[in-house]
């Protein structure tokens, strides 16, 4: 096979064979079958149900929404992981792994549990209602945290949490004492090493949790519907959108909106892994 | 510039690293911390730097006390044994960092950077690997680069924490030859750690011997290895054979054979004879030790033989190839084994 390489380790076709049927069968049929489903729509048909206006909304309260949990993460995840690799405090594993938590919760119930939360006359929301001491430097409206777009934030931020995390931990953690040694011995102030010389190693793995983080938020649901509110042009997500066109057992329109999102995401996760690669090249990893 | 180090101690936990360390470093000396790993050696580079605190004592640099000065201040240069070069960046990069992250004030310009960065190439003679990345250099070249990057910033004092260590053998000898010609060029006070005895000798105007947080000799290789200080400074400095005896009157009695000791007392002792200096004879002379060959070693120029002698099996004696060759020497010969020069220990414990 012309894309094999001489290496010590057998098994290359079989093992590639594996993982071709493997991903076929898990990933590309399901999503082939999406877009079978969808063909059997006239092309005026598809683009009527994909760009209703109703529908149109949506795309840009999922994406919206998704792209801003995953920079909040970008920012909170590094610091987080910061502190869980540098310092050593009381009760750190417990913090290790409470982080985790947002992935092994029901993301039902990790919505109701936010929406009770965030509610204007919830723990955190009645600090920010009209009238309260937060919400007063917001205008006499207050900040309403839940059933808006800022809900729907909220919730991703939280479910979308451990992604950063997990993946620059491990990275951080692995970046040699000596090269902030060098680089203070050099004169480098704080701010220098940090922005110079560890932000560049972290940098891919910073953009791998972050694609991952965007990536589950474009398609989650759950924990989303309970504290977005789901009002129509405000706060729809688009797979709310999809699953209350199943309910009227409109599957057609459902997959025409699923193949929307489904080509949206890949050229979103497309672009991200393009700039990972350009950023490992920098790095002089590959060459 | 000299550097003073005053009553310095550090604890690591119940670990003794340092315990109250003097030493005065003349201005543009170039000076070997030798000992074996362990001893305190880095920690005490490490304390000079700023890298680490001591929990007692002063470091003064030409007179004037840094000891609670940052290393970002110290204006010192660093040389890791891992290198610790920036991957992310080019060679010219690496190099130019410390003049980049410079306050504005003083930073150069960006063509006074980078006629600076190219002429340090130039005196690491890598001047052609400038747009590589430090992946794409073998060890030799980034430890280069990483001495050309400490010396961008115009130190007062470069501090080299084992830095052939992670060598193979070979680029390690270009190397330190390489770094004394250097250190002859530049004149900058100059500190080394090592644990390779031959690495200090060669290279360093003045070596100290560290051992388990002591100092145990300071002076010129010669000094160091023609009178060493200690047992432990003998033994550490090169190979060694011990013959343990009791001296009387003058002499110390190893098997059928004896031992001149003029100058010891009266007491158990310790003799220390290098392998070198012991000649190999087929005739029985009044004093000679008394043995039989049990193995012979060619190790290139040199041969190794082990001869057991009574009481002391496995006594090393080192002749070099045309002594061997001239005097034929097979296993199971008895031969007898006269010192040309010993060190007498007493009262070991």
């Amino acid at each position: 096979m012309a894309f094999k390489q001489a290496s010590v380790l057998p098994g290359f076709n079989l093992s590639f064979g594996y993982t071709i049927f493997y991903m076929s069968l898990i990933v590309l049929l399901p999503l082939t079958a999406l877009v079978v489903k969808t063909s059997s729509l006239e092309w005026g048909q598809f683009w009527a149900i994909v760009s209703e206006e109703r529908v149109v909304a949506t795309y840009k309260v999922t994406f919206g929404a998704s792209l801003l949990a995953a920079i909040i993460n970008l920012f909170t995840g590094l610091l987080v992981a910061w502190v869980l690799v540098r310092y050593s405090f009381p009760g750190k594993r417990l913090i290790d792994a409470l982080v985790d938590l947002p992935f092994a919760l029901p993301t039902a119930v990790a919505g109701i549990a936010l929406a009770t939360i965030y509610a204007p006359n919830g723990w955190i929301g009645q600090w920010f209602a009209p009238g309260s001491v937060l919400g007063g430097l917001f205008g006499s409206e207050g900040l309403s945290l839940a059933f808006n777009p800022t809900g729907i934030v909220i919730a991703l931020t939280f479910v979308t949490l451990p992604f950063v995390v997990r993946t620059v931990q491990p990275v951080l953690a692995d970046i040699e004492q000596e090269l902030e040694e060098a680089a203070s011995s050099l004169g480098a102030n704080r701010w220098q090493i940090f922005r110079l010389v560890i932000l560049p190693i972290l940098w891919p793995a910073l953009l791998t949790g972050f694609s991952l983080a965007f990536a589950r938020a474009i398609g989650e649901y759950g924990s989303v519907i309970f504290i977005a509110g789901n009002m129509p042009f405000k706060s729809e997500i688009t797979p709310l959108m999809i699953i209350s066109k199943l309910e009227q057992y409109d599957y057609v329109g459902a997959t025409a909106i699923a193949v929307v999102m489904l080509g949206v995401s890949f050229l979103l996760l497309l672009a991200i892994n393009g700039l990972q690669w350009w950023s490992a090249r920098r790095l002089g990893r590959r060459n | 510039m000299s550097i003073d180090i005053r009553n310095i101690s550090k604890r690591f936990g119940n670990f003794v690293a340092l315990d109250n360390i003097n030493l005065d470093i003349a201005s543009g000396e170039l000076l070997a911390l030798l000992g074996p790993s362990g001893c305190g050696k880095t920690t005490l580079l490490r304390i000079i730097a700023g890298l680490e605190t001591a929990d007692a004592g002063q470091i003064l640099f030409h007179g004037e006390d840094t000891t609670d000065k940052h290393v970002s201040e110290r204006q010192v240069g660093f040389v890791f044994q891992h290198y610790a070069l920036f991957r992310h960046m080019t060679v010219f990069e690496n190099v130019a960092f410390g003049l980049r992250v410079r306050p504005k004030e003083t930073r150069p310009s960006e063509t006074e950077i980078k006629r600076k960065v190219h002429e340090l190439l130039e005196l690491v003679q890598l001047d052609w690997l400038a747009d590589r990345h430090p992946a794409q250099l073998s060890g030799g070249q980034r430890q280069r680069i990483a001495l050309a990057r400490a010396l961008a910033v115009e130190p007062k004092v470069l501090l080299l924490d084992e830095p052939f260590g992670a060598l193979d053998t070979k680029v390690r000898k270009e190397l330190r030859r390489w770094l004394r010609r250097l250190h002859d060029e530049v004149h900058l006070t100059s500190i080394f750690v090592t644990h390779d005895q031959e690495e200090a000798l060669e290279v360093a105007d003045r070596v100290v011997v560290l051992n388990k947080g002591h100092i145990e000799q300071v002076g010129t290789p010669e000094e160091v290895y023609d009178t060493p200080a200690s047992p432990f400074v003998y033994q550490f400095l090169g190979d060694v054979n011990l013959f343990h005896s009791r001296v009387h009157a003058g002499w110390a009695e190893v098997g059928k054979g004896r031992i001149a000791a003029p100058e010891a007392p009266d007491a158990p002792a310790v003799i220390y004879v290098r392998p070198h200096e012991i000649d190999l004879s087929r005739v029985a002379s009044g004093d000679a030790l008394h043995g039989e060959i049990s193995h012979i070693r060619i190790l290139g120029a040199t041969i190794r033989l082990e001869v057991d002698v009574e009481g002391h099996d496995g006594v090393e004696v080192e002749l070099s190839r045309e002594r061997y060759q001239d005097g034929g020497w097979q296993v199971g010969e008895t031969v007898f084994l006269t010192p040309r020069t010993v060190q007498v220990y007493s009262n070991p414990q």
